[in-house]
């Protein structure tokens, strides 16, 4: 549509909004997230204030705070709250990287992950002592404590003494304690299995599609890391289902690093996953960490060809979903989360202002502590500008941190401002603002400053890409569709895996 | 030799002093006041290190200067 | 040399030094905003900054040597989008002060949570001068008076004061 074209623009009928052109349509939204889909004609009528207030277009516009003389304020102050609810307690994401050893090398690795012979990056007990003292002074009244590596499992020990420790200090805090894993299962045994599900740690891997996608990509020596990682998922989920637990709820989730190799395959990458009983999938672009840039003339693409990738994936995934096959993308669950439901799911990384610091902290395996994964990763690419504290017990005791210290620091005060969407360019007028998210550290590595340039940022493309996608679909007509996204949103408790004060 | 001129609005005398402190090991400085601008007379081994040290040297008073107009 | 879509009397290039001059007009462009996007390249640039009329001029010198023509536009390019972002932001950042300062107040607020018995015990609460950037503490009669009367010792430091006095006015 051309603007021009509205030549009584009204500045009393409407409340403040954005508007986008989608699939033909225009798309609004205000400040507490409310959206409306409309032909061109409706828009020209609501920006020049020309709705016919007994009209049906008047009463969606009214409906969802669009229009001025029926605007109600404490129906938007109670939308805005719950999209902010996140602001109000501290981080409950805690990743502790125990180990930078990894059996496998995966070409997009961005963990920097270190050879077996290593040892001198594990986690050892005295720091991982001080890491979970330090999980449980945050402000946040649930925690999750998430292992990471390399791979996690080399240095098992440190695994349970986290959860050990962790475990008898919630017996006085009380808090909704859980504990996750992202490991590539290459190492898993059945005593390591059996201690896993017994202490109800959630397990999480990745599988890049198929076999032979899968094994190209993440090599693991004289042995097929895809056989051995379906394999453990496969038995992880009879585990589960041996107990009693509803396998739609729990199960192993995978996730998946895009490359430039997995593009033309989103039909495969989405089939193994279904076959594998997944229920989700992650179809998250390469990042520009870690080893990225050596390899990035070998993974990399342009954006625009992922957004492609994204919704013939998407697509395939819904036709999936029409035959009875439960799955989900679930850049589009958080994304669907706060446009249909008006709830923030609280990914971190897509939330304003984003969770460095103040949602989640990262602990390397030294006692350093970051701001989040992706300035750890940073960091042992030689950057340390979100280093905002250390616990290590061999650090100086002055220059040991504390929870506030760390909190009040100044890099995590900056971030919370760079990653505020009301104070970004662009953002501030974009249409996506009330459910989008931006990653200071990735404008930090791509472009030089934590604020960013978002009209040159993939991360930006990409995050538009999909919300135009899933509001062309919003507003297709097709309300089979409509009812899968809507479905998506819905967010069932694993209370299983929360471990209580009593255990 | 080779000159750099800083301008007095736009670089801090502080920073321009500090970065001098710090790059005194790598050449010779001669400093000199004019009504607009600090001027630098640089002399080292060859013209090429010169630019270099130049070029280092005003970026180093520039992020004095930025870090110094936020306190 | 002409670049490729930048008027000739904003932009010199000199392909011998390997460097770009630009002339960025003061009432577009703010120092700040200029100090802002000239910090973003000094990894990858000599960057120089200078005053010869009433406009600045920067120039961005390439630390390696021989750069395309490519290159060079590309750089420029991004500085003149850089400068623009800056100088957005810091109008967006004024508008919505309040806002902003709402927000991040709560976010951290939420994640320090209130102070143990021993930070308190180390807090000074003598009536020693500290940093009040909002001029909370100040008295009207004091902060009118500073505002009539621009502190001209430092012409940098002196411009600091004014526009943070500028801010701290505005409802």
């Amino acid at each position: 549509m051309n603007l021009v074209q509205l030549r009584n623009r009204s500045t009393t009928f409407a409340m403040p909004f954005r508007h986008r052109q989608v699939d033909g349509k225009v798309l609004i939204t205000n400040t507490e997230g409310n959206f409306l889909l409309m032909s061109q004609e409706d828009f020209a009528r609501f920006a020049e204030g020309a709705v016919p207030k007994e009209s049906e277009l008047y009463r969606r516009l009214a409906e969802r705070n669009f229009v001025r003389a029926e605007l109600d304020t404490r129906k938007m102050a109670e939308r805005l709250r719950a999209r902010k609810t996140f602001l109000h307690a501290g981080p409950n994401l805690h990743i502790a990287v125990v180990t930078l050893r990894c059996n496998e090398t995966c070409v997009y690795c961005h963990a920097s992950r270190a050879d077996m012979s290593a040892t001198h990056t594990d986690m050892s007990k005295e720091t991982a002592a001080r890491v979970v003292d330090l999980v449980f002074e945050s402000t946040n009244p649930s925690v999750t404590i998430e292992f990471q590596g390399g791979e996690p499992l080399v240095n098992f020990d440190v695994v349970k003494h986290i959860i050990e420790v962790a475990r008898e200090k919630n017996k006085t805090a009380g808090k909704g304690l859980e504990f996750t894993m992202v490991s590539n299962l290459s190492l898993m045994d059945e005593e390591k299995l059996a201690y896993l599900v017994d202490n109800r740690v959630q397990i999480c891997t990745s599988i890049d599609g198929p076999e032979h996608l899968h094994d190209k990509q993440r090599k693991l020596p004289g042995l097929s890391a895809h056989q051995k990682a379906t394999y453990w998922i496969r038995r992880i989920n009879d585990a589960y289902a041996k107990m009693g637990l509803d396998p739609t709820l729990y199960h192993v989730e995978a996730l998946l690093t895009t490359t430039r190799e997995t593009l033309p395959r989103w039909k495969e990458v989405v089939d193994t996953y279904a076959d594998l009983g997944c229920r989700a999938l992650f179809l998250r672009p390469v990042d520009p960490f870690g080893f990225a840039d050596r390899t990035a003339p070998r993974v990399e693409y342009p954006r625009l060809e992922y957004l492609e990738f994204y919704r013939s994936a998407v697509d395939y995934i819904l036709e999936l979903n029409k035959r009875g096959v439960e799955i989900l993308e679930r850049f589009a669950a958080i994304f669907l989360t706060k446009i249909l439901g008006g709830q923030d799911p609280n990914f971190l990384d897509i939330r304003s202002p984003c969770g460095a610091g103040i949602g989640q902290i990262a602990y390397n395996y030294d006692g350093k502590v970051f701001t989040c994964d992706e300035g750890r990763m940073l960091h042992e690419m030689g950057d340390s500008t979100f280093l905002i504290g250390n616990v290590s017990p061999s650090a100086e005791t002055t220059a040991r941190s504390n929870y506030r210290e760390m909190m009040t620091h100044e890099t995590v005060r900056a971030l919370a401002i760079a990653s505020n969407l009301d104070a970004q360019p662009d953002c501030v007028n974009c249409t996506y603002q009330p459910y989008c998210g931006v990653c200071p550290v990735h404008n930090h590595k791509t472009q030089g400053s934590i604020f960013g340039r978002m009209r040159e940022s993939s991360l930006c493309m990409v995050h538009k890409g999909i919300q135009d996608y899933l509001f062309s679909k919003i507003g297709g007509g097709d309300l089979e569709t409509l009812e899968i996204l809507r479905r998506w949103t819905t967010v069932r408790d694993r209370t299983h895996f929360l471990q209580t004060c009593a255990t | 030799m080779t000159e750099l001129r800083l301008h007095r609005e736009l670089y801090q005398a502080a920073a321009l002093e500090q970065a001098l402190g710090l790059f005194a090991p790598h050449g010779t400085f001669v400093r000199k006041e004019e009504p607009s601008h600090w001027v630098v007379e640089i002399t080292a081994r060859t013209l090429e290190r010169e630019r270099r040290i130049a070029g280092e040297l005003g970026n180093y008073a520039l992020g004095l200067t930025v870090k110094g107009r936020k306190r | 040399m002409d670049v490729q879509g930048f008027p000739s009397d904003l932009l010199t290039v000199d392909l011998g030094a390997s460097s770009v001059t630009l002339r960025v007009d003061p009432a577009t462009y703010s120092l700040d905003a200029l100090y802002g996007a000239a910090y973003i390249f000094i990894d990858r640039c000599f960057v120089l900054l200078d005053k010869p009329d009433a406009s600045y001029r920067v120039t961005l010198a390439w630390k390696k040597r021989e750069p395309t023509t490519d290159e060079l536009r590309a750089l420029v390019g991004e500085f003149a989008n850089e400068l623009l972002s800056c100088a957005w932001r810091a109008k967006i950042s004024e508008d919505s002060r309040a806002l902003i300062e709402s927000v991040t107040a709560q976010a951290l607020g939420g994640a320090m949570g209130p102070p143990t018995l021993e930070e308190l015990e180390k807090f000074d609460f003598s009536d020693e001068t500290f940093e009040d950037p909002l001029g909370i503490a100040m008295s009207w009669e004091e902060k009118h008076r500073k505002k009539a009367q621009p502190d001209d010792a430092n012409p940098v430091d002196g411009a600091k004061v004014t526009e943070a006095t500028a801010t701290r006015e505005k409802p």
